[in-house]
């Protein structure tokens, strides 16, 4: 299993690839050393081989001259007997043994088709005339013998001797064949075997550990370090930085990774800070959402409440033009101060509150009917002044007016405008009690980036009250008397204000007045 | 004492009522109508001063009504009664030839005064 996941690392590859390139090199430079270094002993051994053979043909020469037969086989044996001599034979032409080291073989006859004489003869073919030598396995098998075969040529002194043994034409006259134990030389081949792959081996275990060394310093450990610090960076450790201070590939490999980990740490940053600010859009928009459908609700409701309230209104609006005339026509009709009297000022009056109370629900059921237009306020401000200036109500009242000439068009129904500010001036003379001073102002403002007109109707009245403050807005909310307000003005004002994108806001102290303040979208002006 | 002749148009019989039980004992003289097209008939027929008409009637609504008579009878002048007063429509009424308007509920002076204010002006 370990030696299956080495294998298939980068190192191991390396080291299997080029181990197995030096292990394949160096079995190769082995072989030939060893061949080379055996044929040269070899040819050596044959050399002094021949030599030797050429020293027993020197030896016996004489006594072959002389036809000294017994002197011939007793220089053989002493010769045959030297160490490392295993056997000399000479043959006749005949291929039989007249001399032998070893008696046994003396008058043993060869076999033409022996082994010995195809080193000479061909099956038919003429004579080989030079020396020749081979090399076969010893008796025990374990050591090899080299074979010398030499030819004795006919010379002048052979076929002019006395002896007359051999006529001139003869070229060859017999065989000198000499065994020599190549036993030493096995030993010394098998010995330089044993050092040359001693040297090999540790010359590969040497080289293999040294390239193992540097392998694992210069790539497999800085190949680690890269995985690990990328599973850190993919486990979302982006903080994570490989220390590989090198000029090299690697080191370059590292710089880059840690590059690639900052910009990826930026961008997850960038990201985290994308996200948020998305949830908080989100959450924005949702709230955005929430409050114009709650609107919308709102809106609707007061819709359906204010078609229901028009058609009440209307056809209430008859029989109380009934009761309200015939209450005055009986009123007439009974002295003051008689309980009579008082009963049908009870009926007229009860009479004109709920013609109060169908005016309210009257124009609440207007309120969600806008019809926007390019409206100029100002205009609006001193229409509506126009209505109010000749009530009684306003007799005692100062009416200030301070507009902005400049104040630019809104997109407004100039009606519903008309009906809140009038609700506004109403407001601020029923809070100054008949006495006092109403400033309306109107400026240019801006909050955040948009341009709103702002329109102010300050009293000199009482003030409000926080507790009332809060609940100002609500429909039927009033601290009027009972039979004077009916609590839906400032109702239908916030409507109609927040209809047309605007909104109302109050600024009020007890015993100095209250401001209520108008804020209206100003239209972008168009060059 | 005939102070004027009137012609009231209004589907309601108490607001037909009222005004007759308020302005008859002024010595006005007064003529009831139910609907547009019964009195822009009996406007036909005779001539009056004033023409004191709802505004919101079934058939033909009262801005109809005081466009066909300031078309026919311009010299009638015409009131509008208005249960459903609106700056706008009062402001429509106004324009298109109506001497005044009057809101719903009204009280027998304030219906009085209205009307003797056209009369008065009538008579300059």
């Amino acid at each position: 299993m370990l030696v299956n996941k080495s294998l298939q690392s980068l190192t191991g590859k390396l080291i299997f690839a080029i181990g197995t390139l030096m292990i394949a090199g160096s079995m190769l430079f082995w072989l030939f050393l060893f061949k080379y270094q055996e044929k040269e002993l070899i040819d050596s051994s044959v050399k002094y081989g021949n030599s030797f053979v050429d020293f027993i043909k020197n030896s016996t020469r004489y006594a072959m001259l002389t036809a000294h037969g017994t002197l011939i086989q007793q220089t053989v044996e002493a010769i045959g007997g030297a160490e490392g001599i295993m056997n000399v034979r000479i043959f006749n032409r005949t291929g039989k043994v007249i001399y032998s080291a070893d008696k046994k073989h003396i008058g043993t006859q060869l076999d033409k088709g022996s082994s010995l004489c195809i080193t000479c003869h061909t099956a038919s073919g003429p004579v080989k005339e030079t020396p020749s030598w081979k090399i076969r396995k010893g008796e025990q098998d374990d050591y090899r013998v080299l074979n010398i075969v030499q030819p004795i040529y006919n010379q002048p002194d052979c076929y002019t001797s006395s002896c007359h043994a051999h006529p001139r034409e003869q070229r060859v006259l017999g065989i000198v064949e000499a065994d020599l134990s190549l036993e030493l030389l096995d030993h010394s081949i098998k010995q330089q075997g044993i050092a040359i792959t001693v040297y090999v081996l540790a010359f590969s275990i040497v080289i293999s550990g040294t390239l193992c060394i540097i392998l694992w310093n210069f790539v497999s450990t800085p190949v680690t370090m890269l995985a690990q610090g990328m599973r850190r960076v993919a486990a979302g450790d982006l903080d994570f930085k490989i220390n590989i201070n090198r000029k090299d590939e690697i080191g370059e490999l590292a710089n880059t990774f840690n590059a690639m980990s900052d910009e990826l740490r930026k961008a997850k940053n960038e990201l985290m800070e994308w996200g948020n600010t998305l949830e908080k859009k989100v959450q924005e928009k949702t709230e955005a959402i929430h409050r114009a459908q709650q609107q919308l609700i709102h809106s609707e409701k007061l819709a359906s409440l204010g078609r229901m309230a028009a058609g009440v209104a209307h056809e209430i609006n008859s029989p109380l033009t009934g009761i309200v005339t015939f209450g005055h026509l009986l009123q007439k009709k009974f002295p003051q101060g008689t309980e009579d009297r008082e009963d049908i000022d009870v009926i007229i009056d009860q009479a004109n509150r709920c013609s109060n109370i169908i005016k309210g629900l009257l124009g609440f059921a207007r309120a969600t009917t806008a019809e926007k237009d390019q409206t100029n306020i100002n205009d609006v401000l001193n229409s509506t002044l126009n209505i109010v200036k000749n009530k009684a109500d306003f007799f005692n009242i100062k009416l200030s007016t301070n507009l902005d000439p400049s104040l630019g068009m809104i997109k407004a129904d100039a009606p519903q405008l008309q009906q809140v500010f009038l609700n506004m001036i109403v407001n601020a003379a029923d809070a100054c009690e008949g006495k006092g001073t109403i400033t309306i102002t109107t400026s240019k403002v801006n909050d955040n980036g948009q341009d709103y007109a702002q329109v102010e109707f300050r009293d000199t009245g009482y003030g409000i009250k926080d507790e009332d403050l809060e609940k100002i807005f609500e429909p039927f909310f009033t601290t009027k008397p009972v039979g004077k307000g009916t609590g839906l003005g400032l109702a239908v004002s916030h409507g109609i204000i927040q209809d047309h994108g605007g909104k109302i806001t109050i600024s009020t102290k007890i015993g100095e007045g209250t401001s209520f303040f108008i804020w209206l979208p100003a239209l972008k002006e168009t060059a | 004492m005939n102070r004027g002749k009137i012609l009231v148009i209004d589907d309601e019989d108490i607001v037909r009522l009222s005004c007759s039980r308020s302005l008859v004992p002024e010595g006005y003289e007064l003529k009831m109508a139910k609907n547009g097209p019964e009195g822009l008939k009996m406007l036909e027929e005779e001539t009056f001063d004033l023409v004191l008409t709802d505004l919101k009637m079934p058939n033909m609504d009262g801005i109809e009504v005081l466009g066909t008579i300031k078309e026919k009878w311009p010299k009638t002048d015409v009131v509008i009664v208005t249960g459903y007063q609106t700056v706008e429509t009062a402001v429509k009424a106004i324009k298109l030839g109506a001497f005044d308007y009057i809101e719903k509920p009204f009280t027998p002076d304030s219906l009085i005064a209205t009307v003797a204010n056209v009369f008065r002006i009538r008579n300059r």
